[in-house]
């Protein structure tokens, strides 16, 4: 943990006064921050500051499909002390639907949102619906919006494979959703919040939630997917105690690490290259401390009250993790990487952003002024 | 068991199905006036004054003494008819003869039973079937999302008797009774009390209101926090008093289960919860009323313990299939069995027993649409009820968190065009009708402990 002022001192280091607060030769990309100090203000209008912030959305959307990844980690019936999923750690459906509202009006053909829905392959609406999503609003958010559960073939007839370009960590390609290859635009609307294997859970880690439960999960087909999938990705993704269907590439190094807090981190560095964001959004207007869901104990509810973008997720997590008081470029060993690799070091190592705070160019509110200590 | 009605001259008693019964704390007659704003109409007394039977009397109340084992009963109820009161409650497990005996005595009096599940008169005539044996609802306190937690999976189990009332219900017409009281050593919250009122409503049972001691002595004594938990349990009993013609509906949907309730019907957590906690809407039919008739309207049948039906039942499921109805069977060898003893829950054993069946089921079922779809509903139960003339339908509603749950969406077969919310607190809110996948939906704002959707063509 370090103090405001070494923030700010950090902010202002000079490249090459701390190597471990560089990154090498990673693209670095401006990240807005907004105050949003509840869900009831009007989130689009803070959400349109911060793309304009960016350089506008039209460039990127104009004509474009555009896949918005959610985070709806666990089973949407799971809560938090009895709060709706949104005010703790699913992503805000006002989030969402701005940013799908404000994707069409600069000219997006198509919408989608996407989502591995926990131990389903039914339609994600539903999961939406069980979650308290209004998705008749979220439907009327742009001309075209389509929603896809990611975790098995749903609308699609056959897998897309996604290799990872140069020398991957743990598997050399990953067979996901088509929905997640028909995409000009992919992006992460992630939960500001800690996760208990991987640290943070920003938008590089919403994306583990692309992995289609039929191949990677507990239950995949041992040789083809199960379409049927009814678990989480605990045996492959998190303790490599068995491969994935084999359709999909084997695991590079299978049994060389069954520790979580290796493993996660990689995949998740994998996938950032392998499916690439254009766009991370960061919901931290309300949340949780702690963990990931509420499964984990002794969550804490935290209302950080702002919004963070940027077009680089790298870049994007790694001022979120410097909002949420932690160095970004934090060590294993180190909060809040105590007992896991860096997401963020690793990704950046695949050349896919830059975590080093003194490239970034941050706009809106300074982190210092946006800083909530996740922990005391 | 009930052996006559009429016994009082002079005023109109309630008929027995009618009573709305309450475990009386007090002794002196000014309690009574506690009752204002409540519908409760029959007090289950044990100590008590003169001067209390005489003031419940002149109020219309039917007062009966509560006698529990020991002793010489038919003596104890003779002297508990002396001292005035309308009737007689035996609570607990009497040897066999006894209430026989105390019927005798009582003449036109009322005799009530309270026994263990597997001690009910099922399917007979008795107005009033009551249990001592049952689970206090609501959910665990595991499943509030504690550490115990392991993993990201699945609901909140609700603890419920929903499902046994209506493997009761569905085998006569008896009011259904659950005389169990809060749990002892733990804080019982207003909320927790209106779940156990609309848990048991929610079926077409009541349960015996009965008050914690600290409860009771804090309403009695004036203190304002308990007087207006108290006035909300008056309103929420209300609630359900004022629809009589709730009671009078029988369960909607395309899946029927047929099992004997004096076996896996007795049970709390079976089959029937498990279906429930999945808000598939299930008709319970009893082997007993296995009909042609009893199965018109569904489209599954789930056949719990298929070596036990005899030929003509068997004939009544071969020709449901015959006519496009889907049949499903229990595994092989599997035999359901009346719970051992008094217990009521399964055992480890039994649960995964049952779950088998419930797999099955579950994979049958899948997502379909049923009769009812309901959406963000974890914390919930529910249950659906048609009218017999088709006309009308009711989703009742009851949340067993502590919080209250916000946009629940409800999506239904059969083209009601016509949605209203009720509300415990009278409200009601006519909510817009749309276009679903299958059939129609509706969304609802909010449920606290309980609210009813009413839709009509």
């Amino acid at each position: 943990m370090i103090t405001r002022r070494e923030w700010i001192a950090m902010m202002c280091a000079a490249p090459g006064a701390a190597p471990l607060l560089r990154g090498a030769a990673a693209p670095a990309s401006p990240v807005s921050i907004a105050r949003c100090a509840s869900y009831d203000e009007d989130v689009t209008a803070r959400l349109a500051a911060m793309f304009d912030q960016l350089g506008g959305l039209e460039r990127l959307a104009r004509g474009k499909t555009v896949a918005i990844k959610v985070n709806m980690t666990g089973s949407p019936g799971m809560r938090v002390r009895g709060k709706a999923p949104a005010l703790t750690h699913y992503t805000h459906p006002k989030v969402l639907g701005a940013t799908a509202y404000l994707m069409g009006r600069a000219g997006a053909r198509r919408i989608r949102f996407v989502e591995s829905a926990y131990a389903s392959a039914g339609p994600l609406e539903e999961s939406m619906l069980d979650a308290g999503w209004n998705v008749r609003q979220l439907a009327a958010a742009a001309p075209l919006v389509e929603f896809e559960n990611t975790n098995a073939l749903g609308k699609h007839k056959r897998y897309a494979r996604f290799p990872v370009p140069g020398s991957a960590y743990m598997y050399p390609a990953y067979d996901l959703n088509q929905a997640l290859e028909e995409t000009d635009v992919f992006v992460s609307v992630a939960k500001l919040k800690n996760h208990a294997t991987c640290g943070v859970t920003l938008s590089l880690k919403n994306c583990f939630g692309n992995l289609p439960a039929s191949i990677y999960g507990d239950d995949a087909g041992r040789d083809e997917p199960n379409e049927k999938p009814a678990s989480g990705r605990s045996l492959v993704g998190h303790q490599g105690t068995r491969q994935p269907s084999k359709s999909a590439p084997p695991e590079l190094h299978f049994g060389a690490s069954h520790d979580p807090g290796y493993r996660v981190p990689r995949i998740v560095a994998d996938l950032a290259g392998a499916r690439p964001i254009h766009l991370s959004v960061i919901d931290g207007v309300e949340s949780v401390a702690g963990g990931e869901g509420p499964w984990i104990g002794d969550l804490r509810l935290v209302q950080p009250r702002v919004l963070i973008a940027g077009l680089n997720p790298v870049s994007t997590d790694a001022v979120a993790a410097a909002v949420m008081g932690y160095n970004p470029r934090a060590m294993r060993g180190t909060a809040p990487f105590r007992a896991c690799d860096n997401t963020l070091l690793l990704a950046e190592a695949h050349g896919a952003g830059s975590a080093d705070l003194t490239r970034i160019d941050v706009r809106g509110l300074t982190i210092a002024q946006a800083l909530y200590r996740f922990e005391s | 068991m009930l052996a006559a009605l009429g016994w009082v001259s002079g005023w109109c008693a309630p008929a027995p199905q009618a009573w709305v019964p309450m475990r009386w704390p007090w002794q002196d007659a000014r309690s009574l006036d506690l009752l204002a704003g409540t519908p409760i109409n029959c007090l289950l007394l044990e100590a008590y004054s003169p001067e209390l039977v005489a003031a419940a009397e002149k109020r219309g109340l039917v007062t009966l003494e509560r006698i529990a084992p020991g002793g010489d009963t038919v003596a104890a109820a003779r002297a508990a008819l002396a001292r005035g009161v309308s009737g007689i409650v035996l609570e607990g497990s009497f040897a066999e003869g006894t209430a026989a005996a105390v019927r005798a005595g009582a003449g036109s009096r009322p005799v009530v039973e309270i026994t263990a599940r597997n001690r009910l008169a099922l399917g007979s005539a008795a107005p009033v079937l009551g249990t001592w044996q049952a689970v206090w609802p609501g959910i665990p306190a595991q499943d509030h999302g504690s550490s115990r937690m392991t993993g990201p999976s699945g609901s909140a189990w609700i603890d419920t008797n929903t499902g046994f009332i209506r493997a009761v219900r569905a085998w006569g017409n008896a009011a259904v009774w659950l005389a169990n009281t809060p749990p002892a050593g733990e804080v019982v919250t207003t909320e927790r009390y209106l779940q156990a009122i609309a848990d048991a409503a929610i079926s077409g049972g009541r349960w015996v209101v009965a008050l914690d001691r600290g409860f009771a002595t804090r309403l009695a004594a004036g203190d304002e926090s308990a007087r207006v938990s108290w006035r909300r349990m008056g309103a929420l009993l209300d609630y359900f008093e004022r629809h009589p013609e709730w009671r009078a509906m029988r369960e909607a949907g395309k899946l029927a289960l047929v099992q004997d309730p004096a076996k896996g019907g007795l049970l709390s957590g079976g089959i029937l919860d498990m279906i429930a906690v999945k808000h598939t809407p299930v008709t319970p039919v009893p082997p007993q009323r296995l009909t042609p008739e009893s199965l018109a309207g569904t489209t599954v049948a789930v056949d719990v313990d298929a070596g036990a039906l005899t030929a003509p039942e068997e004939a009544v499921l071969r020709d449901f299939a015959r006519s496009g109805g889907t049949v499903l069977t229990s595994p092989t060898g599997f035999k359901d069995e009346r719970p051992p003893g008094d217990s009521i829950t399964l055992s480890k054993a039994e649960l995964d027993r049952f779950n088998d069946i419930w797999r099955d089921v579950n994979s049958l079922v899948g997502r379909q649409n049923l009769g009812v779809r309901l959406f963000n509903v974890s914390t919930m139960l529910s249950n659906v009820l048609a009218s017999a003339d088709g006309k009308t339908e009711i989703v009742h509603l009851v949340n067993y968190s502590d919080y209250p749950v916000e946009n629940v969406t409800v999506q239904f077969l059969g083209g009601y065009r016509r949605a209203t919310l009720l509300s415990p607190n009278g409200a009601e809110k006519t909510l817009r009708v749309y276009a679903a996948d299958e059939g129609s939906g509706v969304d609802i704002d909010r449920v606290a402990v309980c609210a009813t959707l009413r839709l009509e063509l």
